[in-house]
């Protein structure tokens, strides 16, 4: 009976579930996609991975990928790292090729910026009046708080060195005017005290000039400054964002121109003295000052394993004259000892009574022999 | 102060020795009592040759120029067995009269040197004087010095340098007495001419004598 109940049971519930017709969603469809956006339509199109079709088509909410703008309807300027559609909007990571599959494309240059040429108020921001910020920067082409950061490592550099670093940030296609001579400039705002300014172009580190002090510059052989100048361009070209390329930039200099200080200082008539009683190999350096110091003050900074090889080399040069000189003195010695050289005056002995002896009016039989036979070993008898 | 004959410490005031009896009078009856006249260099073993006698003798005129006191003199000889050097010397400085020697240059200021060629010995003999300005460990030296020349029989060139080192000694003697003061001069002459015996330490009566101090 038990069998035959629970075959029946099956019969039925098995045909309940063929009769019920369910609408199940049909995925492959391309019908059902059209209403439906990804991310619900608050991203950009240009930032979709499949976008790109659906740009074409407008179907899409393309009102919400369009480039953003400033309150005022200016671009806004996005100085990170960007890309471009061939299509011309812009874009974060991937972009779809032709065909709809998913290409790496390789990074391609930034746009280029229309940025106004340093002339009227421009240029009077610029070069008007002398910097009140270590960091000139009125275009505001660095992020804010790079820009912060470098302020505050220019302002504790300034607080700590001799010299002061004012850096200048430009655009990349903005050119210092013919008519402004940094030299001079320099010279009108900077001549009381040791200041580098550094005039940078957005993320073109090569084209960085850096304006010293005049008495500074003929201290020293050019080839110094190159040297200083090649060292902050290879920090500079470390990185590709400007915030961070003024900074590297900065950083290095300040480093160098402790070193440069230190070389002047060397250079002095007093600072032989100061070379001399203080030790620089116990100061911290950069990797790039020591050589830097090395080839233009060699004196000043000797490895201590060759000044005291060359101090024990002296001792034992001075140990070996001082015995070269006794021995020399003290063979003439010999020389002159040796010699039966009687000069002089007569010499006259006082004369006294002598007390005779063994009945001898002239002599008392005081007598000392020896002998000079070959032979003869027993030679002194008395 | 030691005796010519048997080498054994004299009194300064002893007429004669105290171990041999040895005196001036003993030498006078061994090599007679007479004046003899020497040269002063006597070569009577005839080793030097006239060149080598010349220029010793203008050595020794410069000597006597340096020192007005003193009397340079020297006797080669072959001596025969049995004559004792010393003896010779002693008898010699007493009873020879050196040619040409000034009134100033008596036989006690006299640094005489004997060469004997028969047993190839070398000995200064002294005077009261010289003694007193050379001492044996210098006439020692000196003979020391010219060996080399005795070696290669270059008498004259021996004796010579044993001079000039003599001369040397006098010299140094010279300079440390003129520092000294008259007092000092008179205390020197009278500690060479003092009453002692050149007689070594005997510990034991030292002993004995301290020990009898104590006792007392």
């Amino acid at each position: 009976m038990r069998p035959l109940f629970t075959a029946f049971s099956l019969t039925l519930l098995t045909a309940g579930g063929f009769a019920a017709d369910i609408d199940m969603p049909e995925w492959g469809s391309s019908s059902d996609s059209e209403g439906y956006a990804l991310g619900g339509g608050l991203w950009p199109a240009g930032l979709l991975p499949d976008g790109a079709p659906e740009a074409e088509e407008g179907e899409a909410t393309t009102a919400v990928a369009e480039t953003p703008t400033n309150p005022d309807g200016s671009p806004l300027t996005f100085y990170g790292p960007l890309t471009t559609t061939d299509a011309g909007s812009t874009a974060v990571g991937n972009n779809t090729g032709d065909a709809g599959e998913i290409v790496d494309q390789p990074a391609q240059a930034p746009p280029v910026e229309a940025l106004p040429p340093i002339e009227g108020e421009l240029r009077n921001v610029y070069f008007g009046y002398p910097p009140v910020d270590y960091l000139i920067d009125p275009q505001r082409l660095l992020t804010e708080q790079k820009s912060n950061d470098i302020k505050r490592f220019l302002e504790f550099h300034s607080d700590e060195s001799d010299f002061k670093i004012y850096v200048m940030v430009i655009g990349e296609t903005q050119a210092i005017p013919d008519d402004i001579d940094l030299q001079k400039i320099h010279k009108e705002w900077f001549s009381d005290q040791n200041t580098v300014l550094m005039v940078y172009h957005r993320e073109h580190p090569d084209l960085t000039e850096f304006v010293y002090n005049e008495n500074v510059r003929s201290a020293l052989p050019k080839s110094v400054f190159d040297r200083i100048r090649q060292n902050c361009l290879r920090e500079g070209a470390a990185t590709d964002l400007a915030p961070d390329q003024v900074e590297k930039m900065a950083i290095e200099l300040s480093i160098q121109l402790y070193w440069l200080w230190r070389l002047m200082a060397a250079e002095g008539a007093e600072a032989k003295a100061i070379s001399e009683a203080e030790s620089v190999y116990d100061l911290p350096a950069s990797a790039d000052a020591p050589e830097l110091l090395r080839e233009y003050a060699p004196s000043i900074f000797l490895e201590e394993s060759s000044r005291r090889a060359i101090s024990i080399l002296i001792t034992i040069a001075v140990i070996l004259a001082c015995l070269v000189l006794v021995a020399f003195v003290g063979w003439i010695v010999i020389w002159l000892r040796g010699l039966d050289r009687i000069g002089g005056g007569p010499l006259i002995f006082p004369s006294f009574e002598p007390v005779t002896r063994l009945g001898g009016e002239f002599s008392g039989g005081g007598f000392v022999s020896m002998s000079f036979d070959i032979n003869d070993t027993s030679s002194h008898s008395s | 102060m030691k005796c010519p004959k048997c080498m054994r410490p004299v009194d300064h005031e002893a007429e004669s020795c105290y171990s041999c009896g040895y005196s001036e009078k003993e030498s006078a009856k061994k090599f007679g009592s007479n004046q003899v006249v020497l040269s002063r260099v006597h070569d009577a073993a005839h080793c030097l040759r006239k060149q080598e006698k010349d220029v010793l003798n203008s050595a020794i005129d410069q000597l006597e120029l340096k020192f007005p006191q003193m009397l340079f003199c020297a006797y080669l000889g072959t001596l025969p067995e049995g004559l004792n050097m010393s003896e010779l010397g002693f008898w010699l400085l007493n009873h020879g009269q050196v040619k040409g020697a000034e009134y100033a240059r008596p036989n006690e200021n006299a640094i005489l040197v004997i060469l004997d060629m028969n047993t190839k010995q070398v000995g200064i003999s002294l005077g009261y004087f010289a003694e007193s300005l050379i001492t044996e460990e210098d006439s020692y030296r000196a003979l020391m010095k010219a060996r080399p020349n005795l070696l290669n029989g270059e008498y004259g060139e021996a004796i010579e340098t044993i001079f000039r080192r003599l001369c040397k000694v006098l010299e140094k003697k010279g300079k440390k007495m003129r520092k000294l003061s008259h007092e000092e001069l008179q205390a020197q002459s009278k500690a060479l001419n003092e009453n002692t015996l050149d007689l070594p330490e005997h510990f034991a009566p030292m002993l004995g004598r301290k020990r009898r101090l104590r006792a007392v």
